[in-house]
């Protein structure tokens, strides 16, 4: 036995290390028979086979149950707003609760996202969406999957999210605010010295007597402190708050002030930055 | 270049904190890896401090000013100062040769009026965007990156390092969905093939100067996976697929000794373990004392092996115990300094292994890197030396095969997220082409359509 072995057979390993994440585990239940995603899948077919494919991320499925609810005549935009949408939702929801994880929620957008594009071919226009959104990351910043995941994440609580990419120059971002008036701008970078990019921003909107409801600043390095030394501005702190953000701001018409005294209470959990 | 395809370490005993088979030695009379660990201190510039090349180097005289006051002021013999660059000061690369030229004269009064035994380490930003055109290879960026690092070699840096983002484009679409043959060919077949063309060139700029080629970290892939991991409650990545790109990365992070970086290696490489067992060279490693930078689920064991003890970064501003270069120094210097006193006394062995046995069945990611199981991941590596594909596809297989064995033997537990993934993930592996052209050729036709930022020709393919 090597001093190593000696040593561990003398531990008992919960004594300096517990996987909390193993004891609180439920039952493992097939995704749809959660409750509160029966709530919101649809029951009549198609519908319901095109929200199962997107639950399960298989975009293969979904793309088929699209095309084959385009060939039987069903409108496009039902089948986004019965079908696609409805098992994002559901998608949503599980991630919330701790069941999903991002990689299901990743595929599932990308399921729900070509389904929409389908139809949005037929259609001959962009569906109709809650709204749009612009995103960015800082320039001198080339650090993007956070923005990748709040724009994923807006996109599959059907917002036109603008993706602007990263390593931005500001005059681009005023351009993009310019041309889409957007309900939400976020802005992410990871280094203390990018994210100084952010009060330009506002500095330039405010010189052109441009305004946003409100500007969500996040990503590595960015500190709530310095976020809210500047007007217009959120610190933001888990990409999926994202769209409940968005959605107080196009339903409770929240600002960013209130987005700021409020925050927890918007995006529905305890967050440590805001207590 | 030379690949490895032999262990230089004959025995996973041999790893050990202080010591490394090929120390390294640097002006102001320091060695790393020799018998002894060096504590490191790394602090970020603040905010505001990028307006201008004057603000930041009065900024970066400051940090190296409070180091060294500091690292006197408790007694450490020895200490590593790092600035790891902002955007401005690799964009700028004056203002990174005038950074460097300041906190050597730092260093170097503090070594003549004190002996303590410093360093300077410069690590210049990797600004490239690689879907902008040309890509990763020849554009503004890349020969800034190329400028910088020369500046700072002329200017007095006792070595270079870099955290080169190649391969990154695929390996963040496939962690973000768990897709493991995208991760395996960010980390494996693109990372490695950026990191020769990065390195080759860092090596040769060092060759100019007193300066020595330290190492790069896989810190764009493996620690975003990290990163997104995240804590037991976290429901971002699974924490096994974090530790299989994780074990991928130490065949990525090779590419930089193969091509002459001799150390100590960067000090947010995780993989560092498993690249010193391959290559014998010394590494810089972080973890309870980079708390002020992020989480991570090894805080002690990580420590088992290092050569350089680091804080990874902080904000440059005030604590209670004073600013942070101080604060933060300190508290490497004093875990180095329970090191070396293990060290001097004997019982080094008992303390890398109470390091070890704190985390090593906390979470797959850490029991991958305990010093046992690193050497093993470093075998299979070694066993596809030639072939930088076969050899980050070994070590994710033997990274799963170790985990499965503590599950199997009731010391580990994973969740079904992990078990899900590490399942899949495996399958996936070892159905794989045994031929490196045949998966690049496969993945090419995959991810070009599915990653727009993916730009086969930054990577000559």
């Amino acid at each position: 036995m090597s001093n190593i072995e000696e040593l561990e057979s003398k531990l008992d390993q919960n004594f300096v290390a517990i996987r909390y994440n193993v004891e609180i585990e439920g039952p493992a239940i097939r995704p749809e028979n959660d409750l509160d995603v029966r709530n919101i899948l649809p029951t009549e077919e198609p519908y319901k086979s095109i929200a199962l494919a997107v639950l399960y991320g298989d975009m293969e499925a979904s793309l088929s149950n699209v095309n084959d609810g385009l060939e039987a005549g069903l409108s496009p935009v039902d089948i986004i707003n019965n079908g696609l949408m409805k098992g994002m939702d559901a998608v949503s929801l599980l991630y919330t609760k701790g069941f999903y994880f991002l990689p299901d929620l990743m595929l599932s957008g990308d399921s729900m996202m070509e389904g929409v594009r389908v139809c949005e071919k037929i259609l001959g226009h962009k569906s109709e969406t809650k709204g749009t959104t612009v995103s960015f990351v800082a320039e001198g910043d080339p650090h993007d999957i956070g923005k990748n995941l709040v724009v994923m994440f807006l996109r599959a609580n059907g917002y036109d999210a603008v993706d602007l990419g990263r390593d931005v120059p500001t005059t681009e971002v005023i351009d993009a605010v310019e041309k889409y008036k957007p309900l939400l701008l976020t802005g992410t970078a990871l280094m203390t010295t990018t994210m100084t990019v952010f009060p330009k921003v506002v500095e330039e909107l405010q010189k052109k007597g441009l305004e946003v409801p409100a500007f969500g600043c996040g990503g590595g390095s960015v500190r709530k402190d310095f976020v809210e030394s500047f007007p217009m501005s959120v610190y933001g702190v888990e990409a999926y708050h994202a769209p409940k953000l968005a959605d107080s701001i196009l339903k409770d018409k929240k600002t960013w002030k209130d987005l700021r005294k409020e925050y927890s209470k918007i995006v529905g959990e305890f967050v440590s930055e805001y207590a | 270049m030379k690949r490895f395809t032999r262990m230089i370490y004959k025995n996973p005993d041999e790893l050990i904190f202080g010591h490394a088979k090929f120390p390294v030695s640097e002006r102001w009379d320091i060695q790393f890896g020799a018998g002894y660990v060096v504590p490191e201190v790394k602090v970020a510039p603040q905010e505001g401090s990028e307006v201008s090349k004057e603000k930041m180097v009065a900024e970066c005289r400051n940090i190296a000013q409070s180091a060294c006051q500091r690292a006197v002021s408790i007694g450490l013999p020895s200490f590593m100062l790092e600035q790891e660059h902002v955007f401005q000061q690799t964009n700028n690369p004056e203002w990174g040769g005038e950074c460097t030229r300041i906190q050597a004269e730092i260093l170097e009064r503090y070594y003549d009026e004190y002996g303590i035994s410093v360093a300077l380490r410069q690590t210049p930003a990797d600004i490239r965007v690689e879907e902008r055109a040309p890509g990763l290879r020849g554009s503004d960026y890349d020969n800034k990156i190329e400028e910088s690092m020369e500046a700072c070699a002329a200017n007095g840096a006792s070595d270079l390092c870099i955290e080169t983002m190649g391969g990154k484009s695929a390996s963040d679409y496939g962690i973000s969905r768990g897709d493991i043959k995208a991760v395996l060919f960010g980390i494996g077949v693109l990372g490695s093939i950026d990191m020769e063309y990065m390195w080759k060139r860092i090596v040769k700029i060092c060759q100019k100067y007193d300066c020595r080629p330290g190492g790069d970290t896989d810190c764009a892939q493996a620690n975003t996976a990290m990163f997104m991991a995240g804590g037991l409650l976290d429901k971002d990545i699974a924490h096994t697929t974090a530790a299989l790109a994780r074990a991928m990365s130490a065949g990525r992070s090779l590419v930089a000794v193969e091509c002459g970086a001799i150390g100590p290696l960067k000090d947010c490489g995780y993989e560092n373990p498993i690249v010193k067992a391959i290559s014998g060279v010394p590494i810089a490693t972080e973890g309870k004392n980079a708390v002020c930078a992020h989480s991570d689920l090894m805080g002690n064991l990580i420590a088992a092996t290092t050569d350089v003890w680091s804080n990874e970064s902080v904000y440059h501003r005030q604590e209670m115990g004073g600013t942070t270069p101080e604060v933060w120094l300190q508290a490497t210097g004093y875990e180095a300094a329970l090191m070396n006193t293990a060290i001097e006394t004997g019982t080094s062995e008992t303390l890398r292994d109470i390091y070890t046995l704190t985390d090593k069945y906390r979470d797959p990611q850490g029991l991958i890197l305990a010093y046992d199981n690193a050497y093993r991941i470093g075998e299979a590596i070694v066993n596809y030396g030639n072939d930088p594909y076969l050899r980050a596809r070994a070590a994710a297989l033997e990274a799963g095969k170790i985990i499965n064995e503590a599950v199997d033997a009731g010391k580990l537990y994973l969740t079904r997220f992990e078990r899900d993934s590490l399942d899949n993930a495996l399958k996936i592996l070892e159905e794989l082409p045994l031929d490196a052209d045949q998966f690049t050729d496969e993945c090419l036709r995959t991810y070009t359509r599915k990653v727009p930022e993916f730009d086969p020709k930054s990577y000559e393919l």
